[in-house]
This record gives structure tokens, sequence and C-alpha cells, in this order.
């Protein structure tokens, strides 16, 4: 196979099983976000009351460490893909950092929160709000086990699986593009 | 440096998000702020979709599949928002 052709040549990044994963978790984040539009259009002014004391700005930094976290991860799969296994396991450690980043800032603002009196049970709005972030930062957890296995693939010439890596990597972006519909509807919508 | 350009795009993107969620009237549901979040949400997650899963290298059907569930996400979610303030 020439270069042109194999650089042409379509492919399914990592697991079909994953990718299997990925739509059906989109699908039942897509039912619960749905629900949480419903009930917000039934209690418009609680919502709007309550969605005032998250800090946007926070929201937004979230959701530029989760961007930056995926850009490493593409970058570590294209590293691995290269050959270029030190750069690949510098992004994947990278991407752990960002990742680490978002869940000390994410467990502060749950804090604060806390702190100033919006617990779980304090309104509806606050309830989707922690019940939305809270199975986000699960995905989130397994996401740091799911990278560490990627790092333990490419710390060894013996066990390096291009399509282990792309796996791996295949469910941090999905942790990303999660996060990136609850910011919308959490914060900015109205 | 297209993965750069991506993440670029996607974090201008954002920010822009941070100056329209900062606009008056935070105090009324606003339709078109609400579509707006909605469909920029959908953009970029398609924009992850294809730059950083890949998905524009991957099968025909994949690319459909991600599509399919992009569009139904957009449909469900303004079909909500706008069937539920007309409640």
């Amino acid at each position: 196979m020439t270069k042109g052709t194999a650089a042409s040549a379509r492919f399914v990044p990592g697991q079909p099983d994953m990718w299997a994963f990925v739509l059906f978790e989109a699908l039942v984040f897509t039912a619960y976000f749905m629900v949480y539009v419903v009930r917000r259009t039934q209690s418009p002014d609680l919502f709007l009351a309550s969605q005032a004391h998250l800090d946007l700005r926070v929201g937004v930094f979230h959701t530029l460490v989760l961007l930056a976290s995926s850009w490493s991860v593409a970058r570590c799969v294209k590293a691995a893909r290269a050959r270029s296994y030190r750069a690949a396991t510098t992004n994947a450690f990278l991407t752990m950092l960002f990742g680490f980043v978002f869940l000390v800032s994410k467990v502060i603002e749950w804090a604060t929160k806390i702190e100033e009196g919006f617990g779980f049970t304090s309104d509806e709005f606050f309830s989707f709000y922690y019940f939305l972030t809270a199975i986000h930062f699960l995905h989130l957890l397994i996401g740091f086990g799911v990278l560490a296995i990627a790092v333990h693939q490419l710390w060894s010439p013996a066990r390096r699986s291009q399509e282990a890596i792309e796996t791996c990597a295949t469910y941090w972006h999905t942790v990303d593009f999660l996060w990136v519909l609850i910011f919308a509807l959490l914060y900015v919508m109205r | 440096m297209r993965l750069l350009l991506a993440l670029m795009a996607l974090s201008a993107i954002t920010i822009a998000q941070l100056g329209v969620g900062s606009l008056d009237g935070r105090d009324a549901p606003n339709a078109a702020i609400t579509s707006g979040a909605i469909v920029i949400a959908l953009v970029k997650v398609r924009i992850i979709l294809r730059e950083f899963m890949e998905v524009r290298h991957a099968p025909v059907l994949l690319c459909r599949l991600t599509d399919l569930w992009i569009v139904l996400a957009g449909v469900g979610l303004l079909g909500c928002y706008f069937v539920g303030m007309a409640l």
C-alpha cells in the first residue's frame, strides 16, 4: 500500500465495541438532557434564579481545560501511530494533568456551592446540577483508569497496541464532548 | 497543526459563549440564547468527533451514525424547550 493510499484509507479509530458504548452513552445522556430541559421549561423562574448562582467563568474554564485534554490525547494517538512513543507518553500524562485540574476545580466548585447553601436538595435546578455533574465526574474518574491503561500500553514495547491506545482516547473524548453539552445546558441556556 | 486549529476554534467559540452568557436579562427565559447555546454546543461536539476522534477518517456508517445522533440531540433538546415553553 502506498503512503497516499494508506493516508486516505478509512478506519475505525479503536475498537468498534467502544464506539457502540460511545453512541449508547450519548443517547443515555441525551435522555437526561431532555428531561432537564422539559423540567426547566415548567419552572423557568426557579431555574433562572438558581442558575444565576453558578459562575459562568468557572464553566468556561472547565470547558477549556477538558478541550485541552482532548487535544493532548489526540496528539498522543497521532504520536503513537508515528511510533514516537516518548511523545505519546508525554501527551498521555498531559491529558491526565488537564483531567486532574478539572477534577480539583469541580470539587472546589461543589464545595463552594454547598458552603453557600446550595445542596442537592435545595431546589430542582441544583438537583439536576449535582446529578449531571456527578455522573460526568464518575465518567472522568473512569477516564483516569482508561488513561492509565494507555500509559501501560505505551510503557513497554512488548505491550504497545495502537488499537488499545485509540480505544482509550475515544473514551476520554466522550468525557469531553458530554461536558460540552452539560456546560451549555447548565451554565449558558436561559 | 490541524489538531491545534481545532483546539483554537473550540476555545474561541467557548470564550464567545462567555460573552453571550453574560448578556443582560439573566432573569428571563431567552429562546435565542438557548437555541444558540444548544446549536453551538452541538457544533463543538461535531468538531470534537470529526477532528479529535478522527471520525472524518472513519467508515461512512460511523460518520452517519454520529451525525444522526447530533441531529437527534438537536431536534430533541430544541423540541423539548420550545414545546415545553408553549405548554
